[in-house]
Formats: C-alpha cells, structure tokens, sequence
C-alpha cells in the first residue's frame, strides 16, 4: 500500500504582500530542481506547486530513463523525491495555483488562488497538459469513456476493449500500462509508424494484448451513455471505419500551459515561451524551463536540466541586479497592480 | 510494519502539529470480508498517534450498527472526521496513495474550521435551503483526485446542509457501475448530478445549484 503525500507547508498569514529573491510557477520536475538549486544558492525561494505536486511526472507509472534510478522509479514516487530535495534546502512549497501574474515592473507580481506574492525574480515552469482531438463527441464522453490518464482511471476497463490515440512515448507506454486491466488495447496512429523510443515499440509489438489501426485517424467519439466506438479515416485511402472500443485514451502530445502570461511573455506560434540559451524570456529577470518552452524533448531529464539553468541564471542575475530596499518597500506599501485574466 | 515510514510520517506530523481544537476519527472495520479495513484501521492508528489534538474510536460495523446508523455510514472501510460538531466529513475506502493527503487536509481543516472557500463560495452556501450529499470517486493513483476530495470536505465543514464522502472507487465497484464511474475524480451530486475531472469552486457551486434546480422540478 503505497502512501504519497504533498510535502505541505501550511499557508501562512502575512499581513503584507510577500516578497521572495525567486519564485518558481511550476511543481514539475523543472520546478523543483529549480527550488533545489536556489535553495543551495541561499535564495527566499517560493515555489508554487500547482494543484498536483510533479505535474505530468505523477501521473506516469514509471519513468525508466531517469539516471541514477537503474530499475526504473514510479513518476509519483520520484516526484515526492524531487520535493523532499528541494524542502530540504529551504525552498517554500505551497500547494497553490498562480492565477495572475503582473511583470510589468519589478518586483514582480504573482497572485494565486489565496493571496499575491512580490518577486525579484521568477522561474516559469508550468508546463504543458494533454492536446485533445478535437473531435465530435470527445468533450461529451470525457470522463465516461475518454480519459487522458491511464494511471488514474485504467481499473475501470478491466476486460474491456480501450483505444490509444497516438504513436508518441506516452502513448505507447501509456497503451501497455493499460494491457494490464483492458483485454484488447487498439492504438490508432496517423502514421504508418511509430514515433515513440524503440524499446517501447518493441515491448508494444510483442504484447498480443496490443494492435494498431496505421494511417488512421480519429474523426468522430461514438456512444450513448457511455463510449462505444470512434469513427476512424484511413489518411492513405480515405475509408472510413468503425472501431468498437469502452475507452479512448488521448496521447497526441501536449499544449504548454501559458494563459496567464499572454501579453507579457514572448510565446511562439504554438504558445510556448520563447527563450534563449539561458532559459531568460523577453523580460528581464523572469526565466523559463521545462516543458512551458520545450516542444521538441519534453523529458523528466531535460525539464530537470532547463530548471537547473533557469536557476543558477536567475542567481546571476539578482547579483547583477539587487532590488533597491527603498524600490522594495515602495512597492510593499502599495497593493499589487495584477492584470487579471 | 508501520504504514508510514519515517519521512511520510516526519511531514504529516508537521503539518498536523498545532491543531486549535481537537479531532476525532471514527473508524467503522469489520474484520471479514473487508480487503482493506485492517490497512485502513492501522493508517488512523498512526495517524492518530501523531497529535494528541487527534482521538481514535473504532467501531465495528455490525455489532456497533446503531453507532453506524447514526453517522450515516453504510460501507467499510469508513472514516469520519470530526471537529466540534460532525460536518459530514467521511472517506469510504482506504485513504491511500494520494488520498492521504486528502485524509490529512481533513483532519486539519475539522480541527482549524477554516477553508480556502471564496467569499462567492461562502455566500452560496449560506443560500442553501436543502440538504446536498457529495461523493468524490477516486482512485489512489490519481494525482488529480485530491484537489475535488479537498473541495468537497471544505464545502461540507462550511455548511451544515452539505455532506462529503471520498470513495475510493476499486473498493465499491458495485457504486462505480451504480454511478457509471469510467473516470476519476467523479463528483456525484445528491445522486443525480454529476462533475467529471477535479472542477474548480466556481463549476462545483454551479453544478450544486443545477443539481438542486433539477431536482425541484
């Protein structure tokens, strides 16, 4: 019976609007080794979790390709590690939404569900949550057939027949996850090959609880109350088909999470935040990592690398431009200019 | 062996120390046919161990039936929480995996009497003429879950009129077919309405008030 909590940090009560050297938007893997490296480098350091601490991390049952983990360690489990790390360096965690942020003058401002905080500096690390199909019959059958979360909802198919939609890793590790409680696991790919690593391919292709529909394409959800089939388009020959399914499980990468920025922070024509080298944004002092400004990788490793960047350059950064006290308490007196999406 | 181990136990005995007010957890078991009521009963031992704000009370689930009734429990494994006054705060099933945060949220929340509810979400409440009867279906791998099992508690040690359970939705599949659980979390309003994924506060208080609405006509 396995246990996982949130590492807690009771809200505390400020009769002031807080201020932090950095504060980290993001409890992923990027976040975190972000609030790992600023607490070392002995910076107030705030790190807002988001409402699920690990982000895409804890909803993969095992993430293999982490080093130092040669058996493999469950995505919540690493994720509960990564959060021991960075608490244990000082960082504050809250389990909180940033729900506005204002980086028009520095201190920055950052308001979530309960209060605002000031910032000198700030990491962007919110990450991205799952592209949909955008078909008929997926927003209506969400939650009665169509999931994007294998971890959480896979016991309700048991020795049903589930769909995957995808050909990436996800998919792919995601549709074996799900040959553990369905009988039949079909993935629908729109190409004839798959893109996700090979050892998840060559698992998929010698699993005989799995099939693939190539070239094919999801155009329609069917169901009454529930789902019962979707209605696929071979792309090579145009013909159309049924597929009998209970679930269809939706793997076709992911949109970066960037409302709250619009206007404020350089995005690219996808939305995700352009940065340089450095993981520095278009304004001077806000950083960026993980997979808010990855559209190429999105890894456990690679966010965690970005968040290590972003930090030790928001570090250089505050050395090369303390906030002044008198800037500082000018700002404190007054209440936060937040622009409110 | 002990449920919690040193770190787990080290955080949650952090974050429930200084409790304003005390804490009772009323745990109903049965010692057959129960997968989970040994498991579940050694959690609320350990839990109950780490402040002295926190009492247990176990009861059994047929020879303490009267008990049982009067706190509206009607599986097991169950737990209540109770602070000064019982506010419908109940988890069926065993808190696990990430449901124990939930547990522990519970438990604070009964004691402190104070939530994160808006001021729109308060006056709501204070609007509720009728009984509302929520249950979140989770699952212990759900990451999401939490943040509706949370909610739902808050909602209900804010208003006398609304009751909250988590089910962990492996353990009653009879109530997962009953309420066509294929996702989680699942929040079941007074049996006819229903919210898929963990909803914000706004959408929960809307589908309260169609809920109610729908049932009036």
């Amino acid at each position: 019976m396995d246990i996982q909590p949130l590492i807690v940090t009771p809200v505390k009560e400020h009769a002031r609007v807080p201020l932090y050297d950095l504060v980290i938007i993001g409890g992923g893997p990027a976040g975190m080794t972000a609030a790992i490296y600023a607490g070392r480098a002995a910076l107030k350091t705030l790190l807002l979790l988001g409402a699920t601490p690990g982000g895409q991390m804890s909803n993969t049952e095992m993430v293999e390709n982490f080093p130092g983990f040669p058996e493999g360690v469950g995505g919540a489990n690493l994720a509960q590690r990564m959060q021991q790390q960075a608490g244990r360096f000082g960082a504050e965690m809250l389990v909180d939404t940033a729900t506005a942020v204002d980086f028009s003058a520095r201190p920055f401002t950052i308001r979530t569900n309960s209060q605002a905080y000031l910032a000198k500096a700030v990491i962007v690390a919110t990450g991205a949550v799952p592209r949909m199909l955008g078909v008929p019959g997926e927003g209506e059958f969400f939650g009665r057939g169509v999931s994007t979360c294998a971890t959480c909802d896979g016991f309700f198919y048991r020795g049903k027949k589930v769909v995957v939609v995808g050909g990436g890793d996800s998919a792919i590790d995601e549709g074996i996850v799900l040959t553990k409680f369905a009988d039949q696991v079909t993935i629908v790919h729109r190409r004839d090959e798959l893109r996700a690593t090979k050892i998840y391919q060559q698992r998929a292709f010698a699993n005989p609880k799995i099939d693939f529909a190539w070239n094919s394409v999801v155009e329609e959800v069917l169901g009454n109350e529930v789902v019962t089939g979707v209605r696929v388009r071979n792309v090579k020959t145009g013909k159309p088909s049924v597929i009998d399914t209970d679930g269809v499980f939706v793997y076709i990468g992911m949109v970066p999470k960037t409302d709250i920025f619009r206007g404020q922070l350089e995005m690219d024509e996808w939305g995700f935040i352009v940065s340089d080298e450095h993981r520095r944004t278009n304004v001077s002092g806000v950083f960026v990592a993980g997979d808010v400004q990855d559209y190429l990788y999105q890894q456990v490793v690679v966010a965690a690398g970005s968040g290590a960047i972003a930090a030790m350059e928001a570090e250089k950064y505050l050395g090369e431009y303390p906030l002044s006290e008198i800037e500082t308490e000018k700002q404190k007196s007054e209440p936060p200019g937040v622009c409110e999406e | 062996m002990a449920m919690l181990n040193d770190a787990v136990r080290e955080q949650a005995a952090q974050f429930l120390q200084e409790l304003p007010h005390p804490v009772r957890i009323a745990m109903f078991t049965q010692e057959i046919e129960c997968e989970f009521c040994r498991e579940t009963h050694q959690l609320v031992e350990e839990i109950a161990g780490l402040s002295g704000q926190i009492s247990l009370e176990v009861y059994d689930f047929v020879a303490d039936k009267e008990k049982a009734d009067e706190w509206g429990v009607d599986k097991i494994p169950a737990i209540a929480i109770v602070g000064a006054d019982d506010f419908g705060v109940r988890f069926y099933g065993i808190p696990s995996g990430y449901e124990f945060t939930s547990l522990l949220y519970a438990i604070r929340a009964a004691s402190t009497q104070e939530t994160d509810l808006s001021e729109a979400g308060h006056q709501f409440l204070s609007e509720l003429s009728k009984p509302v009867h929520l249950q979140v279906f989770v699952t212990p791998t759900c990451p999401y879950c939490p943040q509706s099992v949370v909610l739902a508690h808050q909602l209900a040690i804010a208003s006398p009129l609304v009751r909250a359970d988590m089910v962990e939705a492996t353990e009653f599949p009879h109530l997962s077919i009953k309420y066509q659980v294929m996702g989680v979390p699942r929040t079941v309003i007074n049996e006819t309405g229903h919210v898929e994924g963990a909803a914000p506060e706004p959408m929960i208080l809307d589908k309260i008030a169609e809920a109610l609405a729908g049932a009036e006509e």
